[in-house]
């Protein structure tokens, strides 16, 4: 069974009394343990096919099916639940909650999945992204390279099958962008299905496959051909 | 989330503004502090007139002198002696068949002496009854009898102070007392009685430094007016003694008080209403004389107590509105200023219910420690009003139970317009707003 299964996706917008499509219908399949970069220009539906894949929001019309659960009917909190124990989230702002130190905000997925906090946990998913020694500063501490490991740490604590990254290296120079990307393959070689929104070629790279989206179609769907390989610098 | 980690994420918001949270919590604290340092006194004043009432009995009607001003005073003084006299007991006695007792009283003031020292008292001339009438008990000897009352016989009994001050620790019972002149044996020592602090029944005497004599040795011998004059000569003060001996005058005689005594206080208005009738009639309706029927008392003292604890309902629900509204509008803006919050928490997994029960725990935790704030500034101010006031205050523990409770509901009703708001909020829109 696929990991995800669109069909047939549409998804349109009320201004006023006018009735604006931003997804026309798209239709594709993800398995599990790809890597896969979503394209397109301002425009295109990248966004809307986003929030939808992440299940903020509704199809107009259409099925997603994630992991086997149909997500496109599914009420408000079952989609919190969907999102909290199926999808981790990396964003281009990182979205840290400020006061919070770096462990505490990893802890947070945690406290929302109903279960006992696992500190130990949380420590772990920090250490696989190699902040294991600054668990306890604040997102003004930390770089802004370091603030989107402590995100990626925070979307693996509950161990979701699927890594959701918007522009994730958007806000970051293109060595520490290097190093985010090296992350998410190392995610996806463990068997994680990475998917990444991106507007740069040379970050759509480092992914296996590319959904390319134009007037809210999806243009091209095509392998990756010379995949780049993050090798991140060793830090001293 | 567990419901420790939402009270903890709670706490450690406030704990970051630490001067807008106190601000916000102020009303609540102040509502709160009100309510109890208020409650405190009106519970301390309630005892201590109950405390009073209960002193003068509640099943006893008091007449007493009353001091007339003006023309009344004029109108008055065409009865000589005016005011409330030793034949207006016999009176009320022989109307009032069904009164268990008809005690009189008559209070002067007088010097006394044991030894050399003299020393200014009251003296109480009364009757036998007078002991059960004032639920006064003797320690030791005995009260005036009817015997002594009759023969009129040259004895006193002390109150409490009296005797503390007269002799000490010794044993007074035997020794003898000149008192205004006439040496007296002393047959008794009343028990001390409780009679509280509070000036709010100065009706009530001390009864405790009281000497008591029999009546009718202080209609002979002693003077209630002490402005009025008294003869100097020999003869004339023989013919003076011999008038007031004769039965006829001695009926004129002024007297400061009569207590009826009946059988239950359902009994003491009826009572009353018949002492009124006789007394105006005899009086001439000239009212020289009034009538407190501690029963009454007691009943006005609850209704001013219930309209005190109306008002100051009123005066807590006005406060605790204040700061609730205070409370619902920083919320609301917190609310706006942590959309983006709302949006990541929405985002990993938080539900609309879980943001809700954010919201309403941190208002609540402002609300319930702005209230246990209050709690300890309203006991704290009670204590201190009644140190440096010198009022009686009693910090009931159904004030301070219902007040933290309304300050906890304070929390619920105004938090929860905010709440609400906070997870209406579209996590996409939320994510997007900086």
């Amino acid at each position: 069974m696929s990991l995800i299964l669109v069909r047939d996706l549409k998804k349109s917008y009320k201004i006023g009394s006018m009735e604006v499509p931003a997804l026309n219908g798209v239709s594709f399949i993800i398995e599990e343990g790809e890597f896969v970069a979503i394209m397109g220009p301002s425009g295109s539906g990248k966004s809307t096919l986003m929030n939808l894949l992440g299940c903020l929001d509704r199809p107009t019309s259409g099925t997603y099916v994630l992991d086997s659960e149909d997500a496109s009917k599914m009420n408000d909190s079952a989609r919190a639940a969907i999102r909290n124990r199926k999808i981790g989230f990396v964003f281009q702002s990182f979205n840290l909650l400020p006061r919070m130190s770096a462990l505490k905000n990893t802890l947070l997925p945690m406290m929302y999945a109903n279960r006992r906090k696992d500190t130990a946990m949380a420590k772990d998913a920090l250490n696989r992204v190699g902040l294991g020694k600054r668990i306890n500063h604040t997102p003004m501490q930390l770089s802004g390279g370091e603030q989107q490991r402590v995100a990626i740490a925070r979307a693996l604590v509950n161990d979701p099958p699927l890594i959701f990254g918007d522009e994730p290296t958007g806000n970051l120079d293109t060595a520490t962008g290097t190093e985010i990307m090296s992350i998410f393959q190392k995610l996806n070689d463990a068997g994680k299905t990475v998917i990444i929104v991106t507007h740069e070629p040379e970050i759509a790279q480092h992914a296996k496959r590319i959904l390319r989206f134009r007037d809210g179609l999806l243009e091209s769907d095509e392998l990756v051909e010379n995949r780049l390989t993050a090798v991140p610098k060793p830090r001293e | 989330m567990n419901i420790l980690d939402a009270i903890q994420t709670g706490l450690s918001e406030l704990l970051s503004h630490k001067l807008r949270s106190m601000l916000t919590m102020l009303g609540v604290i102040f509502g709160v502090a009100a309510v109890i340092a208020m409650v405190s006194i009106g519970e301390g004043a309630k005892q201590e007139a109950l405390a009073q009432i209960r002193l003068m009995g509640i099943d006893v009607v008091h007449v007493r002198r009353a001091i007339v001003s003006g023309e009344l005073l004029d109108k008055a003084q065409e009865r000589s002696p005016y005011g409330l006299k030793y034949s207006d007991a016999g009176a009320i006695q022989a109307v009032c068949t069904f009164a268990k007792r008809v005690v009189p009283l008559r209070e002067v003031y007088a010097d006394v002496k044991v030894g050399e020292k003299p020393m200014p008292v009251k003296v109480v001339g009364t009757t036998a009854g007078y002991a059960a009438v004032s639920r006064s008990n003797v320690l030791r000897g005995r009260f005036l009898t009817d015997m002594d009352i009759a023969q009129n016989s040259p004895v006193c009994v002390l109150g409490a102070a009296a005797k503390r001050d007269l002799f000490g620790f010794d044993n007074p019972i035997g020794e003898t007392v000149k008192i205004g002149g006439r040496l007296l044996k002393v047959v008794g020592v009343m028990e001390p009685k409780e009679i509280g602090s509070a000036k709010a029944l100065s009706a009530l005497r001390d009864l405790n430094s009281d000497i008591y004599i029999p009546i009718t040795m202080s209609l002979v011998d002693f003077q209630i007016y002490s402005q009025q004059a008294m003869p100097t000569t020999l003869p004339a003060l023989r013919a003076l003694a011999a008038k007031m001996l004769s039965t006829q005058s001695r009926g004129k005689s002024p007297i400061t008080e009569i207590i009826v005594q009946v059988d239950s206080d359902t009994a003491t208005v009826p009572t009353a209403s018949v002492i009124r009738s006789l007394l105006d009639r005899s009086h001439r309706g000239i009212r020289d004389y009034e009538i407190i029927i501690p029963a009454e008392l007691l009943k006005q003292s609850q209704q001013t107590q219930r309209i005190f604890n109306i008002v100051m309902a009123a005066i807590a629900s006005i406060s605790l509105l204040v700061g609730g509204i205070g409370i619902m509008n920083i919320m609301l803006a917190t609310v706006t200023q942590r959309t983006r919050e709302i949006g990541v928490r929405r985002c990993i997994g938080a539900t609309k219910w879980d943001i809700i029960r954010q919201f309403m725990l941190e208002a609540l935790v402002i609300t319930c420690l702005g209230g246990l704030i209050g709690v300890a500034l309203g006991v704290g101010g009670a204590r201190a009003i009644s140190i440096y006031a010198h009022w009686n205050t009693v910090v009931s523990m159904q004030a301070i139970i219902v007040s933290f409770g309304v300050s906890g509901l304070v929390g619920v009703v105004f938090g929860l317009y905010p709440a609400v708001r906070a997870a209406s909020v579209d996590p996409i829109e939320a994510l997007r707003y900086s």
